[in-house]
C-alpha cells in the first residue's frame, strides 16, 4: 500500500501527536504512531493512555491498511527532510518504507491489533466554542493549575457547564483563576469535570492549528475535542473539585482601584530582594498609597511606593509577589481592583465586575 | 589506565594542589564501650557490648576489645553476639555520657585547628596543614592530641596521619588501639598498591564481591583498571576509586556538614501487621521527623519511607513535592499514597523509617492555602 504526502502537510500534526507520546515507555507499542490508511484519508494517532491525539489528512490513495511505527524516528525523518519535499510511504508486512528524493528509510513496525485506542462512548452532552475564545480562556487560567500536588484533583482544570455558561477554574491552593463566559447555546445541562494538566497543555497547543469553532463532547470518563481535522481525547480526573464558594461569600472591604502597570512594575522591582523561594512582599495600605517592602535572608531590603485612591483604615497584608504579578499580567484593563476580605484572609484581583476573569491570591503570614 | 596517558595531567594538577596537605584522622578506641569501662570499674577487662539486650532485636552499637576477640563487631544483631559470647556484659547505651566525652575531645581538636570534620561522635578529620603548633609537625600534633585526650577523658584514641582523608583514615586503623601511624606522600602509592580491597574505606562487601569478579583484589589491581571500566561498573563512585588507586583524594576537611536529610527509624519488638497499624506508626515517625526539621528551621520537600519486612527484605518509597511538606492532613495523605505501592497489607513488618530530604531554609513567610480555610 502506497501514498504520498507533502512534508509541510504532515509535519505539524505529527509534532502534536509525538508531543503526547511518552518518551520513556514500558509498552513498546505506546512509543509508536498508529497509522491508518482509509480511502483517501491518512489517520495518525498517538497516545499515552491518558491523552490521545488523532489527525486526519487527505491523501491520494485508495487502499485500506494500518500499522504502527516508532514515533520519534518517524518525526525526525519528516522534520529533517528538505522543505516542501514529497514523502512517499509504502506499508509492507513488517516494515514501512519512507522515501523522498534520494533518501530512503525502512522503519520496523509493530502490529496495530494490540494498539489500545480510546473507546468511544456516547457523549453526555456537547457544545461548540470558537477556538479563539477557548484558547484565551485557557491562557488566562491554566497557569494557576497545581503541578504534582498530592491533592491530585488540583493538577487539572475544572470545567463547569451550566446551561449556556462556561466556567473554568484552576488553583494550586495558593492562588486561583476563575473564568466565566457565555457560549451562546443552551446545553440544558449542569455538569462539572476535571481535565488533567497534561491534557490541558496539549489541548492548548492543538487550538493553535485552527481558527474555527471546536466541538467538545463530554463523555462519562473522558472528553473529546474536535478541532477541524484533529480529534483530541483526554481521560478525566475522577474526583470532586473542592467547593470554594465559601471564599466568595465572605465579607469584603471596598474595592481598591490601582493603576495596573504602576503596581506591576513596582512589584517586579521589589521582588528582586524578596526571599528567593517564598517571594514574600508586604503591602502597607495607607492614605493615598501602598508601600511595598521585601527583604531576604541576606538582610537586603527593597521598598516602593505606589499612589492609589484609598481612604480606608490602614492595613498590612503580605503576598507571594510573583503570584500578584502573574494575576496582573493576565488582566487586560489599565485599572485593576484589589478586593481584600475583611479578615485579610484572601484577595481578589480583577478588572471590573463584568470581566470574565478574576484571580484570587492567598496572602502570606509573617 | 596507566600513567602518562592523557588524564594523568589533570590528576597531577589535583595531586599537586592537595598532596602537600597534612590530614590527621583521630578515631576513639571502642568509644562507647571504653566510656562504660571507664565509668564502671567492674566492666574493665571484660567483654562489654553496648547496644540492644541479647534477646531483643537490637544491634551492637559498640563492643570492647575483649568482646571483639569473640568475633563480635558493631552493627551485628545482639542475639548473634550473645551466641558468640554468652558471658558478654550487655549494657544500654548512655548517649549523654558519650556526647559529653565527644564534646571534650572536639574542644581539644579546635585548640589546634578550626578545620575539624567530625563524621560521628567518636572520630574526626583535622586539616593541620596551616597549624603552627609543634613547628607544624603533624606527627607531634597528633601525639599531643592523643595525650590530651587521655588526660581529659581517660580514654585512648588512635591517630592516622597522611596527605589525604582516605589514607589518614586507613592509617588510624593500623595500630589500633592506642595506635599511631604515618603514611608519607612517598609511601602513599606503594601502601595503596598492597592494600586489600576490603580495607578501602567506602568499599563494602557488595562492592568487594563485584571487584573480585573483575579480578580486583588489591590497590595494585585497581590501579590497572581504566577509568571508563570503573565508571561503567560503579557509576559515580568509579571516579573516586580511580583516583584513590593513585593515592588521590582531593576531598577537603569539611568543617560543618550541611544536613542533607533527617531520618528516624524504629525496629519493633514485635512485627507489625495491617496497613492501618503501619500507617499509624509512620505518622508518628513523620511527626517526629518534621519536628526535627522545624527545630533546625528547615523545610523538607522529599519524603522517603523505609520498610523492612519480616524476612529482612528492605524497600523504600519516596515522593518529592513542589512545596514544603508540613505536618497535618497533607503529610498523612502522602504517607497513605506511599504505602499503597508496598506489600504492607499482607506482609509483616519489622522496621519502619521516615526520611525527610530536599531540605531548604525556612522562609519567614508562611503561604496560606485557599482550601485549608474551607472546612
Amino acid at each position: 500500500m502506497k501514498f504520498i504526502i507533502n512534508r509541510e502537510k504532515i509535519l505539524s500534526p505529527l509534532q502534536q501527536i509525538v508531543n503526547v507520546i511518552e518518551k520513556r515507555q514500558t509498552m513498546a507499542i505506546m512509543a509508536n504512531v498508529f497509522l491508518q490508511l482509509d480511502d483517501h484519508q491518512l489517520i495518525l494517532t498517538g497516545s499515552d493512555l491518558e491523552i490521545q491525539v488523532t489527525v486526519i489528512l487527505p491523501v491520494d490513495s485508495t487502499g485500506i491498511a494500518s500499522t504502527t511505527i516508532p514515533a520519534s524516528k518517524f518525526l525526525d525523518i519528516c522534520r529533517l527532510l528538505p522543505s516542501n519535499a514529497d514523502i512517499k510511504f509504502q506499508i509492507e508486512e513488517t516494515k514501512v518504507i519512507i522515501s523522498s528524493g534520494r533518501s530512503r528509510f525502512s522503519l520496523s513496525t509493530l502490529s496495530p491489533e494490540t494498539y489500545p485506542g480510546f473507546s468511544e462512548t456516547e457523549p453526555k452532552y456537547q457544545f461548540s466554542i470558537p477556538s479563539k475564545q477557548l484558547k484565551e480562556a485557557l491562557s488566562k487560567t491554566t497557569f494557576c493549575m497545581a503541578n504534582q500536588d498530592f491533592r491530585y484533583y488540583l493538577n487539572g482544570l475544572l470545567m463547569n457547564i451550566s446551561n449556556s455558561t462556561l466556567k473554568l477554574v484552576a488553583s494550586d491552593g495558593h492562588r486561583m483563576a476563575l473564568f466565566q463566559d457565555e457560549i451562546n447555546q443552551d446545553t440544558g445541562i449542569s455538569n462539572k469535570i476535571i481535565i488533567p494538566r497534561k491534557g490541558i497543555q496539549e489541548l492548548y497547543r492543538i487550538l493553535d492549528l485552527t481558527e474555527n469553532d471546536v466541538t467538545i463532547h463530554v463523555c462519562k470518563n473522558n472528553i473529546k475535542v474536535i478541532a477541524d481535522n484533529v480529534i483530541f481525547f483526554a481521560k478525566l480526573i475522577d474526583a470532586k473539585y473542592p467547593n470554594f464558594q465559601q471564599i466568595l461569600q465572605q465579607a469584603f472591604l471596598d474595592p481598591i482601584p490601582v493603576q495596573k502597570q504602576n503596581l506591576k512594575e513596582a512589584l517586579t522591582r521589589v521582588v528582586i530582594l524578596s526571599n528567593e523561594k517564598s517571594k514574600g512582599v508586604t503591602l502597607d495600605f495607607d492614605v493615598e498609597q501602598i508601600m511595598l517592602t521585601a527583604f531576604n535572608s541576606e538582610h537586603e531590603e527593597a521598598e516602593e511606593k505606589v499612589a492609589i485612591e484609598f481612604s480606608g483604615e490602614p492595613m498590612t497584608i503580605s503576598f507571594n509577589g510573583q503570584y500578584l504579578i502573574d494575576a496582573l499580567s493576565n488582566l487586560d484593563s489599565d485599572i485593576v481592583f484589589l478586593i481584600i476580605s475583611k479578615d485579610l484572609s484572601c484577595c481578589f484581583v480583577e478588572e471590573s465586575t463584568q470581566a470574565p476573569y478574576q484571580y484570587i491570591v492567598m496572602p502570606m503570614t509573617l | 589506565m596507566v600513567e602518562g596517558s592523557k588524564s594523568s595531567i589533570t590528576d597531577k594538577l589535583i595531586n599537586n594542589q592537595v598532596s602537600n596537605r597534612k590530614i590527621i584522622h583521630i578515631d576513639m578506641d571502642a568509644f562507647f564501650a571504653s566510656v562504660e569501662q571507664r565509668d564502671f570499674s567492674e566492666l574493665q577487662g571484660k567483654p562489654v557490648i553496648v547496644g540492644g539486650p541479647p534477646h531483643s532485636r537490637g544491634v551492637v552499637a559498640a563492643c570492647s576489645y575483649e568482646a571483639r576477640k569473640f568475633g563480635i563487631h558493631s552493627a551485628m544483631p545482639s542475639s548473634h553476639a550473645y551466641r558468640l559470647c554468652p558471658d558478654a556484659i550487655f549494657v544500654t547505651p548512655r548517649f549523654e555520657a558519650y556526647r559529653e566525652a565527644s564534646a571534650i575531645i572536639r574542644e581539644i581538636f579546635y585548640s589546634y585547628t578550626t578545620l575539624v570534620e567530625p563524621p560521628s561522635l567518636d572520630e574526626a578529620y583535622l586539616d593541620v596543614s596551616h597549624c603552627s603548633k609543634h613547628n607544624g609537625s603533624a606527627t607531634l600534633i597528633a601525639k599531643a592530641i592523643k595525650t590530651k585526650i587521655q588526660q581529659h577523658t581517660g580514654l585512648t584514641a588512635s591517630a592516622g596521619i597522611s596527605y589525604n582523608k582516605f589514607l589518614a583514615k586507613i592509617a588510624s586503623d593500623i595500630n589500633k588501639p592506642n595506635g599511631f601511624y604515618l603514611i608519607t606522600p612517598e609511601q602513599g602509592k606503594t601502601f595503596i598498591e598492597n592494600l586489600p580491597i576490603r580495607k578501602f574505606h567506602g568499599i563494602g562487601k557488595a562492592t568487594e564481591t563485584k571487584m573480585a569478579k573483575l579480578g580486583i583484589h588489591n590497590g595494585k589491581d585497581l590501579k590497572k583498571v581504566s577509568l571508563q571500566c570503573l565508571k561503567e561498573n560503579f557509576g559515580k563512585a568509579g571516579l573516586y576509586y580511580y583516583h584513590i588507586a593513585q593515592g588521590i583524594d582531593p576531598r577537603p576537611v569539611k568543617t560543618n556538614r550541611p544536613k542533607k536529610s533527617i531520618g528516624i527509624e524504629t525496629t519493633f519488638q514485635q512485627d507489625l501487621s495491617g496497613s492501618a497499624v503501619i500507617l499509624k506508626q509512620l505518622q508518628i515517625l513523620l511527626k517526629n521527623a518534621l519536628e526535627k526539621t522545624a527545630a533546625k528551621r528547615l523545610s523538607p520537600r522529599t519524603l522517603t519511607i523505609k520498610i523492612k519486612y519480616q524476612n529482612f527484605q528492605q524497600i523504600t518509597r519516596s515522593r518529592t513535592l513542589t512545596s514544603p511538606i508540613q505536618h497535618g492532613k497533607a503529610a498523612n495523605y502522602l504517607l497513605k499514597e506511599l504505602i499503597t505501592t508496598t506489600d504492607v497489607n499482607h506482609r509483616k513488618v519489622r522496621l519502619l523509617g521516615v526520611t525527610l530530604s530536599s531540605l531548604e531554609k525556612h522562609s519567614n513567610y508562611h503561604q496560606l492555602d485557599l482550601f485549608d480555610s474551607i472546612s
